[in-house]
């Protein structure tokens, strides 16, 4: 199976302005060039224009149509001369076929330049599916049994805004005070948010979620399958274009966003762009080393209300025998600090233990410790589906599928 | 003990437990006198018995004495590994733990168990009772009276919504007479609770 060629058909994602490289603006900038007696490299023309257009008027060189102050966003000129940029790119390690112009293009958020060939939409909506594709398959193929609340916060903890706004500020990101075509293009570009400004003050409206102006109604966490985001939140990106009117976009892109809004889009759009320009191949690698490296203690994730209940209502369902909390050593019984080792037995094994101050304490840190055994059981030579997309993958095995969580 | 009394250079009738007439009982109330040498002497315990060769083993062999802590729960349990695994043959047993589960005391005080042993016609009767008579026939009488449990009556019928009343007044009656340290301690206990469905 021969890899696709993805820079051909993404141009979709990739405005012709962006793509410095083609062969046509080539030969249209090799022959201003000739046509100019400027010397200076024609990049930079658009500023030297721009300051000496008052003193002299010049003839040879075509006075711009826009000066760099009425443009929303840095122009594409600008990416080669960014120390920025070329600083960010080379921190990043980023495939060299990912040029800097695109580079530019993933720092402008829609805030900044509602313009969708200019602005990083396209690419992070992209990138956006891509990571939460690739997290979720690791979650599900490494942790077969988590409760689908632990993945949901394991999804957000891995690929959420939180966190993409953490990364891009330990890359060294730097934000713009405003956007604007005089900016550096190595700032990330979008328009605050007033301050003082309540996020949480509208209801929300418009998401997938039907009757969802009914406050009272129980929301199960089986429906946030159906209706709510990757990260278990009210989906708002689900309502179809026709539907949503395009001022409505409009007012939600001019009020500005937060930066950690602008800073997650940043993340998606760069893993985007490494997808359309370097391959999948380099995208797997950019997101194994930047996203799954990250330590997340899944462990911590859970929460029992009644543990011991849940126990037994699994080795009910498992066909086990009933489990029984027996104390293993003690100290202290009488004192001010006892400590109790509690186990929990299901006939002759061990399901879990724990220590207490008091027996109720010890038994239930037992029993979460035998649910949690349950839950983060996980299975060897763990394989994702997407592994399969590489050249000269071994045969699918199935992967391990459970049952799920206790229902009680 | 001889050396202790050789040491002791203080004025031997300042400490009449060091007497030779002085019986267990006083020795045993003496205050401890730190020195160098006794404080070594105590602190050389008995290596674990891992830790030195075996006799039957002259080659080296790993040291494995792991501090006493909780099991990781990340370890699964082998009784939850699916019946494939492979981990599931490789434990049989080799795995160290064998405890005697017989001889560990319970949890609990009375032994659970389930009885299964009321039909239909007594749950309705437990419910006419309760609803007749909320006053007398209470959550635990009604378990005393049908042998089982009061969770048992909480899950097969709900208090008249009188009672309800009357037992909401009963609680805040209650409540008003706390103080606040007694308040915040209740409070506090169950903050303590819901951590340790959290594990931490």
């Amino acid at each position: 199976m021969k890899r696709l060629q993805l820079q051909r058909w993404s141009s979709s994602a990739l405005s012709s302005r962006a793509r410095t490289g083609g062969r046509l603006q080539r030969h249209l900038y090799s022959s201003n060039r000739f046509q100019s007696t400027n010397p200076t490299p024609l990049q930079s023309e658009a500023d030297q224009s721009f300051a000496e257009e008052p003193s002299i008027p010049s003839t040879t060189t075509p006075s711009p149509k826009f000066t760099k102050y009425q443009l929303p966003s840095p122009p594409i000129q600008a990416a080669r001369e960014s120390a920025k940029l070329a600083a960010l790119h080379a921190r990043l390690y980023l495939p060299s076929r990912l040029p800097l112009e695109t580079l530019a293009r993933c720092l402008v958020d829609p805030s900044a330049d509602s313009n969708s060939q200019f602005n990083n939409v396209p690419l992070a909506v992209l990138g956006h599916d891509l990571l939460t594709h690739y997290t979720s398959e690791h979650l599900i193929c490494t942790y077969p049994r988590l409760p689908l609340t632990v993945i949901f916060a394991a999804m957000f903890a891995y690929a959420g805004p939180k966190t993409l706004m953490a990364m891009a500020r330990e890359w060294g990101l730097e934000h713009a005070a405003a956007p604007g075509g005089e900016v550096d293009p190595g700032f990330l570009q979008f328009k605050r948010v007033a301050p003082g400004t309540d996020t949480n003050a509208e209801p929300l409206i418009g998401t997938t979620r039907p009757n969802e102006d009914q406050k009272t109604w129980r929301k199960s966490i089986t429906s946030s399958v159906v209706y709510d985001n990757e990260f278990g939140d009210p989906d708002m990106a689900g309502v179809p274009s026709s539907e949503s009117s395009e001022s409505a976009i409009q007012t939600q892109y001019t009020e500005g966003v937060t930066v950690e809004q602008a800073s997650a889009s940043f993340v998606r759009a760069l893993m985007g762009a490494i997808y359309l320009h370097a391959g999948r191949p380099a995208a797997k690698r950019f997101f194994e080393q930047h996203i799954l490296s990250r330590h997340l203690e899944i462990a911590n994730l859970f929460s029992f209300n009644q543990p011991a209940r849940d126990l037994s209502r699994l080795c009910a369902r498992e066909n086990y025998e009933p489990p029984v909390a027996k104390i293993i050593s003690e100290t202290g019984r009488k004192s001010r600090h006892p400590v109790f080792v509690v186990g929990i037995f299901s006939g002759q094994d061990k399901l879990g233990e724990s220590v207490g101050a008091s027996l109720a304490e010890a038994r239930t840190r037992a029993a979460v410790a035998a649910l949690k055994g349950w839950y983060l059981y996980s299975p060897l030579n763990v394989r994702v589906p997407s592994s399969m997309e590489e050249k000269g993958a071994a045969p699918w095995k199935p992967v391990y599928v459970d049952l799920g969580e206790v229902i009680v | 003990m001889a050396a202790f009394i050789t040491v002791s250079k203080r004025p031997i009738l300042g400490l009449p437990f060091l007497l030779p007439s002085c019986d267990s009982v006083s020795l045993e109330l003496r205050r401890s006198q730190s020195s160098y040498r006794r404080t070594k002497q105590r602190l050389r315990v008995k290596p674990d018995a891992s830790f030195g060769l075996s006799s039957d083993k002259t080659q080296d062999h790993i040291i494995y004495n792991p501090p006493s802590s909780s099991p990781s729960v990340y370890h699964t349990p082998t009784k939850f590994l699916p019946s494939d695994d492979i981990r599931r043959s490789l434990r049989t047993d080799t795995t160290a733990d064998h405890l005697n589960t017989e001889g560990l005391p319970s949890v609990l005080k009375s032994p659970l168990g389930k009885k299964y042993h009321l039909g239909p016609s007594d749950i309705t009767e437990i419910r006419k009772l309760r609803l007749g008579d909320p006053i007398t026939w209470s959550r635990s009488k009604l378990a005393k009276r049908f042998d089982c449990s009061p969770t048992f009556v909480a899950m097969v019928c709900e208090a008249g919504p009188q009672k309800k009343e009357i037992q909401k007044q009963v609680l805040e009656a209650v409540q008003s007479r706390w103080g606040a340290k007694r308040r915040m301690a209740r409070e506090d206990r169950k903050l303590r609770k819901e951590t340790w469905g959290r594990d931490e």
